[in-house]
Protein backbone atom coordinates (compact mmCIF):
# COMPACT_ATOMS: atom_id res chain seq x y z
CA UNK A 1 0.00 0.00 0.00
CA UNK A 2 1.02 3.57 -0.60
CA UNK A 3 1.69 4.36 3.09
CA UNK A 4 4.24 1.55 3.31
CA UNK A 5 5.83 2.65 0.03
CA UNK A 6 6.17 6.25 1.24
CA UNK A 7 7.64 5.15 4.59
CA UNK A 8 10.17 3.08 2.62
CA UNK A 9 11.04 6.12 0.50
CA UNK A 10 11.42 8.28 3.62
CA UNK A 11 13.76 5.75 5.22
CA UNK A 12 15.87 4.92 2.15
CA UNK A 13 16.32 8.49 0.93
CA UNK A 14 17.15 9.65 4.47
CA UNK A 15 19.82 6.96 4.83
CA UNK A 16 21.15 7.65 1.32
CA UNK A 17 21.22 11.37 2.06
CA UNK A 18 23.21 10.86 5.26
CA UNK A 19 25.72 8.60 3.52
CA UNK A 20 26.15 10.96 0.56
CA UNK A 21 26.58 14.03 2.75
CA UNK A 22 29.11 12.19 4.92
CA UNK A 23 31.03 11.09 1.84
CA UNK A 24 30.97 14.62 0.44
CA UNK A 25 32.19 16.17 3.68
CA UNK A 26 34.97 13.58 3.98
CA UNK A 27 36.08 14.40 0.43
CA UNK A 28 36.29 18.05 1.38
CA UNK A 29 38.44 17.17 4.35
CA UNK A 30 38.90 18.54 7.82
CA UNK A 31 38.09 22.18 8.44
CA UNK A 32 41.47 23.42 9.69
CA UNK A 33 40.51 26.81 11.05
CA UNK A 34 37.46 29.01 11.37
CA UNK A 35 38.93 32.10 9.74
CA UNK A 36 36.49 33.80 7.34
CA UNK A 37 38.72 33.02 4.38
CA UNK A 38 38.91 29.33 5.29
CA UNK A 39 35.16 29.11 5.92
CA UNK A 40 34.39 30.77 2.60
CA UNK A 41 36.72 28.35 0.86
CA UNK A 42 35.09 25.37 2.58
CA UNK A 43 31.62 26.66 1.72
CA UNK A 44 32.65 26.93 -1.92
CA UNK A 45 33.90 23.34 -1.92
CA UNK A 46 30.81 22.10 -0.07
CA UNK A 47 28.27 23.65 -2.43
CA UNK A 48 30.05 22.34 -5.51
CA UNK A 49 30.59 18.82 -4.17
CA UNK A 50 28.43 16.35 -6.08
CA UNK A 51 28.06 13.88 -3.19
CA UNK A 52 27.00 16.65 -0.83
CA UNK A 53 24.48 18.10 -3.30
CA UNK A 54 23.01 14.67 -4.08
CA UNK A 55 22.80 14.04 -0.35
CA UNK A 56 20.86 17.24 0.21
CA UNK A 57 18.54 16.38 -2.70
CA UNK A 58 17.99 12.94 -1.20
CA UNK A 59 17.14 14.44 2.19
CA UNK A 60 14.71 16.81 0.46
CA UNK A 61 12.95 13.81 -1.13
CA UNK A 62 12.74 12.21 2.31
CA UNK A 63 11.24 15.35 3.83
CA UNK A 64 8.60 15.80 1.11
CA UNK A 65 7.62 12.14 1.33
CA UNK A 66 7.30 12.67 5.10
CA UNK A 67 5.02 15.68 4.57
CA UNK A 68 2.92 13.77 2.06
CA UNK A 69 2.31 10.77 4.29
CA UNK A 70 1.53 13.04 7.27
CA UNK A 71 -1.45 14.39 5.31
CA UNK A 72 -3.33 11.14 6.03
CA UNK A 73 -1.37 8.97 8.46
CA UNK A 74 -1.01 9.35 12.23
CA UNK A 75 2.15 11.04 13.51
CA UNK A 76 2.29 8.32 16.17
CA UNK A 77 2.60 5.76 13.37
CA UNK A 78 4.87 7.54 10.89
CA UNK A 79 7.62 8.66 13.27
CA UNK A 80 8.20 5.22 14.88
CA UNK A 81 7.96 3.57 11.45
CA UNK A 82 10.79 5.76 10.16
CA UNK A 83 13.06 4.47 12.94
CA UNK A 84 13.79 1.74 10.37
CA UNK A 85 16.52 4.13 9.25
CA UNK A 86 18.64 2.66 12.06
CA UNK A 87 18.25 -0.78 10.51
CA UNK A 88 19.14 0.44 7.01
CA UNK A 89 22.17 2.30 8.38
CA UNK A 90 23.51 -0.73 10.18
CA UNK A 91 23.04 -2.98 7.13
CA UNK A 92 24.79 -0.36 5.00
CA UNK A 93 27.61 -0.09 7.54
CA UNK A 94 28.11 -3.86 7.62
CA UNK A 95 27.77 -4.77 3.96
CA UNK A 96 28.73 -1.62 2.09
CA UNK A 97 31.30 0.00 4.37
CA UNK A 98 32.46 -3.39 5.74
CA UNK A 99 32.35 -2.13 9.32
CA UNK A 100 32.50 -4.54 12.24
CA UNK A 101 29.13 -4.70 13.96
CA UNK A 102 29.11 -6.07 17.51
CA UNK A 103 26.43 -8.20 19.18
CA UNK A 104 25.01 -5.32 21.18
CA UNK A 105 24.35 -3.32 18.03
CA UNK A 106 22.64 -6.28 16.33
CA UNK A 107 20.51 -6.76 19.46
CA UNK A 108 19.52 -3.10 19.43
CA UNK A 109 18.66 -3.30 15.74
CA UNK A 110 16.53 -6.36 16.36
CA UNK A 111 14.64 -4.53 19.09
CA UNK A 112 14.01 -1.62 16.72
CA UNK A 113 12.59 -4.05 14.13
CA UNK A 114 10.33 -5.67 16.71
CA UNK A 115 9.24 -2.25 17.87
CA UNK A 116 8.36 -1.15 14.34
CA UNK A 117 6.43 -4.39 13.78
CA UNK A 118 4.36 -3.68 16.90
CA UNK A 119 3.77 -0.08 15.81
CA UNK A 120 2.38 -1.38 12.50
CA UNK A 121 -0.20 -3.62 14.19
CA UNK A 122 -3.60 -2.13 13.34
CA UNK B 1 24.18 20.08 32.57
CA UNK B 2 24.49 22.21 29.45
CA UNK B 3 24.15 19.05 27.37
CA UNK B 4 20.97 18.00 29.16
CA UNK B 5 19.33 21.40 28.74
CA UNK B 6 20.22 21.76 25.06
CA UNK B 7 19.14 18.21 24.20
CA UNK B 8 15.86 18.56 26.08
CA UNK B 9 15.02 21.72 24.15
CA UNK B 10 16.14 20.03 20.92
CA UNK B 11 13.98 16.95 21.42
CA UNK B 12 10.92 19.00 22.35
CA UNK B 13 11.49 21.25 19.33
CA UNK B 14 11.57 18.19 17.09
CA UNK B 15 8.40 16.69 18.52
CA UNK B 16 6.49 19.99 18.44
CA UNK B 17 7.79 20.62 14.92
CA UNK B 18 6.55 17.24 13.70
CA UNK B 19 3.18 17.81 15.36
CA UNK B 20 2.90 21.17 13.54
CA UNK B 21 3.76 19.51 10.22
CA UNK B 22 1.18 16.81 10.81
CA UNK B 23 -1.52 19.28 11.79
CA UNK B 24 -0.68 21.51 8.83
CA UNK B 25 -0.68 18.72 6.26
CA UNK B 26 -3.94 17.23 7.53
CA UNK B 27 -5.53 20.68 7.50
CA UNK B 28 -4.60 21.22 3.86
CA UNK B 29 -5.76 17.73 2.89
CA UNK B 30 -9.15 18.28 4.50
CA UNK B 31 -9.68 21.89 3.40
CA UNK B 32 -8.49 21.72 -0.16
CA UNK B 33 -8.63 18.12 -1.19
CA UNK B 34 -11.46 16.68 0.83
CA UNK B 35 -9.13 14.23 2.52
CA UNK B 36 -7.79 12.64 -0.66
CA UNK B 37 -4.18 12.78 -1.76
CA UNK B 38 -2.74 14.92 -4.51
CA UNK B 39 0.74 16.14 -5.36
CA UNK B 40 -0.73 19.67 -5.30
CA UNK B 41 -0.84 19.18 -1.53
CA UNK B 42 2.91 19.67 -1.36
CA UNK B 43 2.72 22.93 -3.29
CA UNK B 44 0.01 24.24 -0.97
CA UNK B 45 2.13 23.17 1.98
CA UNK B 46 4.74 25.73 0.98
CA UNK B 47 2.28 28.50 1.80
CA UNK B 48 0.92 27.05 5.03
CA UNK B 49 2.15 28.79 8.23
CA UNK B 50 2.02 25.56 10.27
CA UNK B 51 4.41 23.95 7.80
CA UNK B 52 6.81 26.87 8.08
CA UNK B 53 6.65 26.75 11.88
CA UNK B 54 7.18 23.00 11.91
CA UNK B 55 10.10 23.25 9.49
CA UNK B 56 11.74 26.02 11.54
CA UNK B 57 11.43 23.92 14.71
CA UNK B 58 13.01 20.96 12.93
CA UNK B 59 15.86 23.19 11.78
CA UNK B 60 16.24 24.35 15.40
CA UNK B 61 16.46 20.70 16.46
CA UNK B 62 19.10 20.03 13.80
CA UNK B 63 21.19 23.03 14.84
CA UNK B 64 21.08 22.09 18.54
CA UNK B 65 21.77 18.43 17.76
CA UNK B 66 24.79 19.32 15.60
CA UNK B 67 26.06 21.87 18.12
CA UNK B 68 25.89 19.31 20.95
CA UNK B 69 27.97 16.92 18.86
CA UNK B 70 30.84 19.41 18.87
CA UNK B 71 31.38 18.71 22.57
CA UNK B 72 29.54 15.48 23.38
CA UNK B 73 29.87 11.91 22.10
CA UNK B 74 27.32 10.66 19.60
CA UNK B 75 26.85 7.68 21.91
CA UNK B 76 25.45 10.11 24.48
CA UNK B 77 23.47 12.36 22.14
CA UNK B 78 21.76 9.60 20.15
CA UNK B 79 19.95 7.93 23.08
CA UNK B 80 18.75 11.34 24.19
CA UNK B 81 17.22 11.98 20.81
CA UNK B 82 15.83 8.43 20.82
CA UNK B 83 13.56 9.60 23.62
CA UNK B 84 12.07 11.81 20.92
CA UNK B 85 10.26 8.75 19.55
CA UNK B 86 8.27 8.44 22.74
CA UNK B 87 7.67 12.19 22.82
CA UNK B 88 6.42 12.23 19.21
CA UNK B 89 3.93 9.44 19.90
CA UNK B 90 2.77 11.18 23.07
CA UNK B 91 2.26 14.47 21.21
CA UNK B 92 0.28 12.63 18.55
CA UNK B 93 -1.88 11.10 21.25
CA UNK B 94 -2.32 14.21 23.39
CA UNK B 95 -2.38 17.13 20.95
CA UNK B 96 -3.50 15.53 17.71
CA UNK B 97 -6.06 13.18 19.32
CA UNK B 98 -4.64 10.13 17.61
CA UNK B 99 -5.60 6.68 18.80
CA UNK B 100 -2.52 4.93 20.09
CA UNK B 101 -2.96 1.23 20.79
CA UNK B 102 -1.06 -0.60 23.54
CA UNK B 103 0.88 -2.38 20.80
CA UNK B 104 1.98 0.95 19.39
CA UNK B 105 3.09 2.24 22.81
CA UNK B 106 4.97 -1.00 23.45
CA UNK B 107 6.57 -0.84 20.01
CA UNK B 108 7.71 2.74 20.58
CA UNK B 109 9.33 1.82 23.90
CA UNK B 110 11.09 -1.13 22.22
CA UNK B 111 12.41 1.22 19.54
CA UNK B 112 13.71 3.57 22.22
CA UNK B 113 15.51 0.72 24.04
CA UNK B 114 16.84 -0.58 20.72
CA UNK B 115 18.28 2.79 19.75
CA UNK B 116 19.88 3.16 23.21
CA UNK B 117 21.56 -0.23 22.69
CA UNK B 118 22.72 0.71 19.20
CA UNK B 119 24.16 3.96 20.49
CA UNK B 120 25.75 2.26 23.50
CA UNK B 121 27.48 -0.26 21.28
CA UNK B 122 29.45 2.40 19.47
CA UNK B 123 33.16 2.77 20.12
CA UNK B 124 33.90 5.90 22.12
CA UNK B 125 36.31 7.89 20.02
CA UNK B 126 37.49 10.18 22.78
CA UNK B 127 37.58 10.21 26.54
CA UNK B 128 34.53 11.65 28.27
CA UNK B 129 35.44 15.01 29.76
CA UNK B 130 35.15 15.26 33.52
CA UNK B 131 32.08 17.07 34.75
CA UNK B 132 30.11 16.52 31.56
CA UNK B 133 26.48 15.97 32.55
Amino acid sequence: MITALLVLIIVLSNAAGDVLITRGMKQIGEVASISPRELLSVAGRVFTNLSFLSGVASLAVSFFAFLAVLSWADLSFVVPATSLVYVVTIIGARFVLKEEVNGLRWAGTLLVCMGVALVCVP
Amino acid sequence: MKTAVVLTIAVFAQAIGNACLSKGMKGIALDQFDGSFSAMLLLDAMREPMIWLGTLLLILFLVMFSATLTWADLSLVLPATAFGYILNVFFGYHFLNETVSNARWAGTVLIFVGVVLVAGSGRKSKRRLDGDA
